[in-house]
């Protein structure tokens, strides 16, 4: 049986799935070639620099960036530029971590909350909107200065009040979802609802997580720098870019490059992985045309 | 008539409801709050005999006893919290372990350079913020509209705390224009405020844009164009008003960041205000304070956007009906 | 032999159907038509469990459901296992991060088949629909709508329910593709001997399809009639204009027979 029109709309629907995966495709490479190009550079950083992070080097303290030190050294002569290396660890991938676990907490209260129920709804809601009306310095000023200024306790403060977003964002979606006709499907197939969250679910929200984690990484980056610069953080002599910007604070007639690199290396990080989630979220935007 | 009462009851449900919500999350605020201060380590009957006898060294247990009982502190926890939130909604919030004054006091002196602060920042955020959305959308994708996005987008990565430093860098120490830290004449607070709007300007100009773009592509708007309504007149008297009512409630939800941001350039400049005060109190464990300060903070947040919410309702009474249908029957008769 | 007496469904005081019966044979065909909003998708909703409904018996052989006169809520058709349901859009019945081939296996979750097995069985249920084997691997979104309704179907088929239900099955899609799934509908049915009930607004399709027609008006039961009898001899004036306006818009034959009664 030959079905010419059905054909027909087959090749057209090929052709725009076409065209999308090779945007996705490009985005997905210039992602790629980024964190290549980054990672190398770090890891180029780590194998080549001479420095330890903590070292000092008396001869050579409040040195201006020469061939030697690209970005000067500090007040105890410790080159700046293995400082930030090392700084990146920190505040990149404690951002990471904060928010990965935010994600996940937020996703299992955001669930719960869509599909146990109006009581849970409403009590895990209500929950959500308390932890809200905190503003995440506030809090994490409070937690980390109450429990004592640490790198543990202020992660601690971050994950409490990071992962709000996420629970509100996944309920929204999922109760939308839930009224759909794959859903429905789904249920009057005899799915149990483990197995509809899993395959049905979760795999529709996970793109517009993905956009919401991005952000909230950037924004926890300038968290954990901002909390450290209140001296609330990461404590020294660990080299991190707030903690950094903290103690140069002091030379800022003398030797204005201890702050103006550890700031510059937030700033282009920050901008770096908002870019990057802005990409995404238009990715997203123009693919969700078909499952709204 | 039977209409008009059915719905006066739907409003009154819906308002209700709203209510009820409004006051599990004030019990929620501070239910959460006190637990931060509840489980901190160290003693805090000698923290306070320490603020009410300042000069003594060490305490006989009689006293720390007495001090003991009289804030209930061999109470159990949830004995504790009630106790403590009876007196806060009595207005009784307590005096500061440190200096044992009463802690509204001391929060009244310092608001004052907060509020001069945020106000002086929004009106320059908002303003420049207005004026940069209005000439990018002008001519989309033109020279002047890249350059907005992208002060925007650096605006949203900037950490304040940096700009802060490097404003004091140019127009205290190389320039030598304006004070660098602390407050006292109005030329003190030029720096922080420019800090803080500059953050405003950015997350601003990239929502007004957008709701402008929006508002400029829609129907009625293409209607008057046809019409011969000039642009400048489509703008200033259609675009505008189209835009006002999300860009206010982006801007309420932005609340929360802005106070962090007066929290973080008040630090950044030494300046007084509620930031340093927080900071201050972390600090030194002054706990009425700190229950005070981060109580404030919740309010404020919850307040503002209660009423924004309100605001969004009386423009748009859908909204409100919306609500109370949002329920499983209602979507079955609709279909 | 499915047969529903007296079905009511009542929704926060608001009647959306009242006391409407029917019964069809084992493998026939009923349509239910009748202008939007009358009541034709809530019916179906009902006899799916989706909304709570009252009525004085239900059965669908062999289980018989008994009555439920006040506010019960039952789960489904007695024998949930042995009907589906196939949906208006395909697109939004089909989650669009899902292969055709895992969507259409979901249709015989309730069997608990193996992997080799659920494959044989999607492999068939794709050949039944006409459907090449390789579209099992695409999603939704890659193939044309009629390819789509007819995954949708074939998830329906693949559990070999005795109970079809479809609402508005065609309605989403183009005229050629209309015939043409119209057609494999027929060769389905007649090859599995399944029972349908189907919602359609288009009396045309409903003429060559149906065996007993039921009619809806303000969810009230309009007529309840055989198919032959409802277009020669339709028990209302209300029916009679339906089939009119249909013959009016070329969907229907004339009729000259009934055309010279109309006139009278």
């Amino acid at each position: 049986m030959t079905v010419a029109s059905d054909l027909s709309l087959t090749e057209e629907a090929n052709l725009k799935q076409k065209q999308h995966g090779k945007n996705l495709d490009r985005f997905l490479k210039n992602i790629g070639l980024g964190l290549v190009i980054s990672g190398a550079i770090a890891a180029a950083g780590f194998f080549f620099t001479p420095y330890a992070p903590n070292a000092p080097d008396f001869l050579n303290r409040l040195s201006p960036p020469s061939s030697e030190h690209w970005f000067g050294t500090d007040q105890l002569g410790r080159d700046v530029a293995t400082r930030l290396l090392y700084g990146g660890v920190w505040s990149v991938g404690l951002a990471f971590l904060i928010t990965l676990i935010g994600a996940i907490t937020g996703t299992l209260v955001g669930l719960a909350a869509g599909h146990f129920g109006r009581f849970a709804d409403i009590t895990l809601m209500r929950m959500t909107d308390s932890f809200f009306a905190f503003p995440e310095l506030v809090a994490a000023v409070t937690i980390a200065g109450v429990l004592g200024p640490s790198t543990a306790n202020m992660v601690l403060a971050l994950i409490l009040v990071g992962w709000m977003k996420f629970a509100r964002l996944v309920r929204g979606l999922s109760i939308d979802l839930a009224h759909r006709d794959f859903i429905t499907q789904a249920k009057l197939n005899d799915l149990p609802s483990w197995l509809i969250l899993w395959r049905h679910i979760l795999p529709n929200i996970g793109a517009s997580l993905l956009v919401l984690w991005t952000n909230s990484w950037s924004r926890s980056i300038l968290s954990i720098s901002g909390l450290s610069f209140l001296g609330f953080g990461v404590q020294p002599p660990n080299a991190e870019w707030g903690a950094m910007l903290l103690s140069g604070k002091a030379y800022l007639q003398t030797a204005p490059h201890l702050m103006i690199f550890p700031g510059l290396a937030i700033l282009v990080t920050v901008l770096t992985i908002n870019l990057m989630g802005d990409q995404l979220r238009d990715l997203v935007d123009s693919r969700s045309t078909i499952s709204e | 008539m039977t209409d008009f009462a059915s719905r006066l009851v739907s409003a009154v449900l819906a308002t209700g409801r709203r209510l009820s919500g409004l006051v599990c999350v004030l019990l929620g605020i501070s239910f959460i709050t006190f637990t931060m201060t509840y489980f901190a380590p160290g003693d805090k009957a000698a923290a306070i005999a320490h603020a009410r006898y300042p000069d003594a060294q060490g305490f006989p247990p009689e006293i720390l006893d007495g001090i003991r009982q009289e804030f209930y502190l061999n109470e159990p926890f949830f004995v504790q919290f009630f106790q403590w939130l009876w007196r806060f909604v009595q207005g009784d919030f307590g005096n500061s372990f440190a200096s044992n004054v009463p802690v509204l006091e001391i929060f009244l002196a310092n608001i004052t350079e907060t509020l001069a602060l945020t106000a002086s920042s929004l009106a320059i955020g908002l303003v420049a913020a207005f004026c940069l959305s209005a000439i990018s959308v002008w001519k989309p994708g033109s020279l002047a509209d890249r350059f907005a996005v992208a002060l925007a987008s650096i605006g949203a990565a900037m950490p304040n705390y940096w700009l802060g430093l490097l404003l004091i860098l140019l127009f205290a120490v190389e320039l030598n224009w304006l004070p660098s830290y602390g407050t006292g004449t109005p030329a003190h607070i030029v720096l922080p405020a420019l800090t803080l709007a500059f953050w405003i300007m950015a997350s601003q100009t990239r929502l007004l844009r957008t709701f402008f773009l929006e508002a400029k592509s829609a129907p009625y708007i293409e209607t008057l164009r046809l019409r011969g309504v000039s642009e400048r007149e489509i703008f200033w008297r259609h675009i505008q008003r189209h835009a006002a009512v999300p860009a206010l409630t982006m801007i309420g939800l932005d609340v929360a960041s802005l106070l962090e941001g007066t929290i973080i350039v008040e630090l950044t400049f030494a300046r007084g205000g509620i930031g340093s005060l927080l900071a201050g109190a972390v600090l030194s464990r002054d706990y009425p304070l700190i229950l005070f300060l981060v109580m404030f903070f919740a309010l404020v947040y919850v307040l503002i956007n209660s009423l924004i919410e309100l605001f969004q309702d009386a423009l748009d009474p859908r909204k409100s009906l919306e609500l109370l249908s949002n329920t499983d029957v209602g979507d079955e008769v609709r279909s | 032999m499915l047969s529903v007496d007296r079905l009511s469904i009542t929704i926060s005081k608001n009647t959306i159907l009242e006391e409407v019966s029917f019964s069809i044979p084992e493998g026939a065909t009923l349509c239910i038509a009748g202008e939007s909003g009358s009541g034709k998708s809530s019916l179906l909703k009902a006899l799916n469990g989706l909304i709570p409904a009252r009525f004085e018996k239900l059965s669908f052989h062999p289980r018989t459901c008994p009555a439920i006169t006040h506010k019960g809520r039952w789960q489904g058709p007695p024998g949930l296992q042995q009907s589906r349901w196939v949906m208006q859009d395909p697109i939004a019945a089909l989650n669009p991060r899902l292969s055709l081939g895992a969507s259409i296996g979901e249709g015989a979750y309730s069997k608990r088949l193996s992997g080799a097995e659920q494959d044989k069985a999607v492999a068939a249920a794709l050949d039944d629909v006409e459907l090449p084997p390789a579209l099992a691997t695409r999603r939704p979104t890659e193939v044309s709508l009629g390819q789509a309704q007819r995954a949708c179907l074939a998830r329906a088929l693949v559990a070999q329910p005795d109970l079809i239900f479809f609402d508005e099955p065609l309605s989403a899609l183009d005229a050629i593709v209309q015939k043409q799934i119209a057609a494999t509908m027929k060769r389905i049915q007649a090859r599995y001997g399944n029972t349908f009930v189907i919602v359609t607004h288009d009396l045309g399709f409903a003429a060559t399809f149906a065996d007993q027609m039921l009619v809806l008006r303000n969810g009230r039961m309009e007529a309840c009639q055989p198919a032959k009898m409802f277009f020669e001899r339709p028990a209302s004036r209300y029916c009679r204009d339906l089939i009119e306006a249909a013959r009016d818009l070329g969907s229907l034959p004339q009729d000259p027979l009934m055309a010279d009664e109309g006139h009278q």
